[in-house]
């Protein structure tokens, strides 16, 4: 296997990628027509791209690469109106939301039948779960020893990025009682959790030769870690988020990530450390079960405190960063969620309280990507 | 006075009560619709083919007495499937797209001036053609939709032909009656007659589809959205319709689809809860097909065979090309287009009963329109449903089968 080669991009850029829910208007179950919507989108040209996934109630949205917040949000925004008008021809809806609350996978004529046994053939009763929607984060970085110090330095906010998204409550009908129940559905993948302890651009490479040379994997692509480079982008992608309820969020989101990249490269506050994994599966379990509530244990300082917080202290840090990039605005906004202890999961389990109906929830969140109720 | 012995005894055949009548329909049904799925066909076409067994086409064993106690089911199933349909007209979307619409309209009118012609061709009164084409205008909703539940059937192609045959159901009713009025001017009936006898079965029907949609508002939000207790809501509310359109002498389709599409459209606040009667209603819908079946009289393919064939293909030419004239800009590609005008096919069961209800208005009726639309109707149970069902598979909309 070739050695894999890292393309510098400029450092700090930033692009997101959204997986979203195509639903019926009937009783908001996740309906078949993403290919329908894709053939009519392709003859429409749109600020970034809408790609396919695997199943047929799933499409993506891929923004081009920003610099700043508000072009990003500006980019983002006109494709979801355009998205919107285009599934509205076709009497579909697009929403947000890691999960769907209560479709039935079996049900679902979503996937091709080969593709359908074979999922369930290898993964048995897990296979249930695996209709989840993510929002992908990228940034840019200028080199591969860069992307690989990010990664481990990100790793402590991990739990930052699950709580702020959590937008999965509900899953096949019921409440999970996780704020974030996607993140268990990932977890099934092999490769999945943190990266493994590399220092360097090369070490990875000599990783990845071996667990090729293992045949665990065929390429870079089958690792599912939770942040991974992406050599080809010249990135490092954050894969822990839920699809946010709003592209506002979604935006926010990659705001935070690109400040948070921008002072751990520049301030390198710590050097990447065994230990602080020790409490990265504890950190990561309390964030997508209590949310912003759930406990953080400071792998560096070792002290406790309620995850809400340390995200508040963590954006009081990035004041300045976020000045300069210009990004003051979405800051605040997750400052605000934060003090308020309200997060997309949050607001799904209050529209369930309201309507006692988990379609009535799925057609307010409809409303709320298209962004007619805040 | 001493009691006969054996008094106890009944006669002999017993009488066939209704309850039994119902249980025996459905075993026939069962074993039918189990026979053609080894053939890969619909089950419907099971259903039918048993019911024509055991109907007028054949044995003979359902007789007319018989068909008559079976009704209620029919109604019953009828009124159930049209509540589902008129939910399934969603004005929003006509709102949105707003082709479909014209799709609708065109794929009507086009089928009604095509099949017009040929009857005319074929030496029909013009008035009598124009009925036989306006019962031409619907699609039967309950082959398109228990094709498509059967099918699992879900995407652009299931989705927009329930709304046209929902679409055409109504417009069909509207022509019909409409064209009542002329045959009363016909039959130089009292002006009263003319004027009211249509203006009471459009605003009566209409009248009993609104309140029943007061009533599911109002009984939905005091029952809150409890998905058993509104099912129960919705069958007693269906079923009372069909009843006060019957007692009425009201239109059950009208009513009901107008039931429907209310609760689908005008509910704002989301109080009557999605609920699709679908499999839930199975039973009823083995028994709809299988009298359906044994209604048919298929010895009018005798007489009208080749004048039913040629009102069977302008028909769909009709209904194709009404399709696919909008189809570019509804952005709808064009197999998918076709494979939609091909599900529109089916003619509905009930346009049997609108026929004989209209031909049984005065008497001397112009007899061969009455067996070419018969014969369509019996070439259409039989090819409709293979029709529906291969159009759905083409078109990847089909699921695994249940």
């Amino acid at each position: 296997m070739e050695p894999i080669r890292f393309t510098p991009s400029p450092p700090y850029t930033m692009g997101v990628e959204l997986e979203l829910q195509v639903v019926n208007t009937r009783d908001y179950n996740l309906a078949r027509g993403a290919s329908d919507l894709l053939e009519r989108l392709g003859r429409i040209t749109l600020p970034g791209a809408v790609k396919p996934e695997i199943t047929e109630s799933m499409i993506e949205l891929n923004s081009s690469v920003h610099a700043r917040h508000g072009a990003l949000l500006a980019e983002l925004h006109a494709m979801r109106d355009v998205v919107a008008l285009q599934a509205g021809k076709l009497n579909l809806a697009i929403c947000g939301g890691g999960t769907h609350p209560f479709q039935q996978w079996a049900e679902q004529r979503i996937y091709s039948a080969s593709r359908f046994e074979y999922i369930s053939d290898l993964y048995g009763y897990l296979a249930k779960q695996f209709t989840v929607f993510g929002q992908h984060i990228h940034i840019g970085c200028g080199s591969g020893d860069d992307a690989i110090y990010l990664v481990h330095a990100l790793g402590r906010y991990v739990p930052h990025f699950i709580a702020l998204s959590a937008s999965s409550p509900f899953s096949q009908g019921v409440d999970t009682a996780f704020d974030s129940s996607r993140l268990n559905a990932i977890a099934a993948f092999p490769l999945s959790g943190p990266m493994p302890f590399i220092e360097s651009w090369d070490e990875l490479n000599a990783y990845v030769a071996k667990m090729y040379r293992f045949r665990i994997i065929g390429s870079m692509k089958d690792f599912y870690w939770d942040i991974r480079p992406k050599p080809e982008y010249g990135t490092i992608e954050i894969r822990v988020c839920d699809t946010p309820l709003t592209v506002e969020r979604a935006a926010a989101l990659a705001a935070y990530a690109q400040a948070l990249a921008q002072r751990l490269l520049t301030e390198r506050p710590h050097r990447p450390s065994r230990d602080a994994y020790l409490v990265y599966n504890y950190n990561r379990f309390q964030a997508s079960r209590f949310g912003l509530r759930g406990n953080f244990i400071d792998p560096h300082s070792e002290r406790h405190l309620m995850l809400a917080d340390d995200i508040a202290q963590t954006l009081e840090q990035l004041a300045p960063y976020a000045e300069a990039l210009e990004s003051r605005a979405p800051i605040e906004e997750l400052r605000r969620s934060v003090a308020d202890e309200h997060n997309d999961a949050t607001w799904l389990r209050d529209a369930y309280q309201r309507t006692h109906s988990f379609t009535d929830v799925v057609r307010l969140q409809a409303r709320r990507w298209a962004g007619r109720e805040q | 006075m001493p009691t006969p012995d054996f008094a106890f005894l009944p006669d002999f055949p017993p009488p066939l009560s209704a309850l039994a009548l119902f249980g025996l329909l459905l075993l026939a049904g069962l074993i039918g619709g189990h026979l053609v799925r080894r053939a890969r066909l619909p089950a419907i076409t099971g259903y039918i083919a048993v019911g024509m067994l055991v109907g007028y086409t054949g044995f003979g064993l359902l007789t007319a007495e018989l068909l008559v106690q079976a009704r209620v089911f029919v109604d019953i199933s009828l009124g159930l499937l049209l509540y589902d349909l008129g939910r399934r007209l969603d004005l929003q979307w006509l709102r949105q797209d707003r082709w479909l619409l014209a799709s609708g309209v065109s794929e009507s009118l086009l089928s009604f001036v095509l099949v017009y012609a040929a009857l005319a061709f074929y030496g029909l009164s013009p008035l009598y053609a124009a009925i036989g084409a306006a019962i031409g205008i619907s699609t039967s909703p309950a082959v398109v939709m228990l094709i498509a539940q059967e099918n699992r059937a879900e995407g652009q192609v299931t989705e927009r032909a329930l709304n046209l045959v929902a679409m055409n159901s109504v417009i069909a009713f509207v022509i019909v009656t409409v064209l009542l009025s002329v045959l009363h001017l016909e039959y130089q009936a009292s002006w009263v007659n003319i004027v009211l006898h249509p203006l009471y079965l459009l605003a009566g029907s209409i009248f009993l589809g609104v309140a029943a949609w007061a009533i599911a508002l109002a009984l939905g939000r005091w029952l809150g959205k409890r998905e058993e207790r509104q099912f129960v809501m919705l069958v007693a509310l269906v079923v009372l319709t069909v009843g006060g359109a019957n007692m009425l002498q009201l239109s059950v389709v009208l009513a009901l689809l107008v039931f429907g599409i209310l609760v689908k459209n005008f509910d704002r606040h989301h109080r009557v809860l999605p609920l699709e009667f679908g499999v839930r209603a199975q039973l009823f819908f083995v028994v709809l097909f299988v009298v359906t079946g044994a209604s048919l009289d298929a010895r009018y393919l005798a007489v009208a065979g080749g004048a039913g064939l040629v009102y069977v293909a302008v028909r769909f030419v009709g209904k194709a090309l009404g399709v696919m004239l909008w189809a570019p800009l509804s952005g709808l590609r064009p197999k998918s287009a076709a494979l939609l005008g091909l599900t529109l096919t089916p003619m509905a069961g009930f346009a049997v009963v609108m026929v004989q209800d209209v031909w049984g208005l005065y008497p001397e009726p112009d007899v061969q329109a009455l067996a070419v639309v018969t014969s369509a109707v019996v070439l259409l149970e039989i090819l409709g449903p293979v029709a529906v069902q291969f159009a759905l598979r083409r078109a990847g909309e089909a699921g695994a089968p249940r």
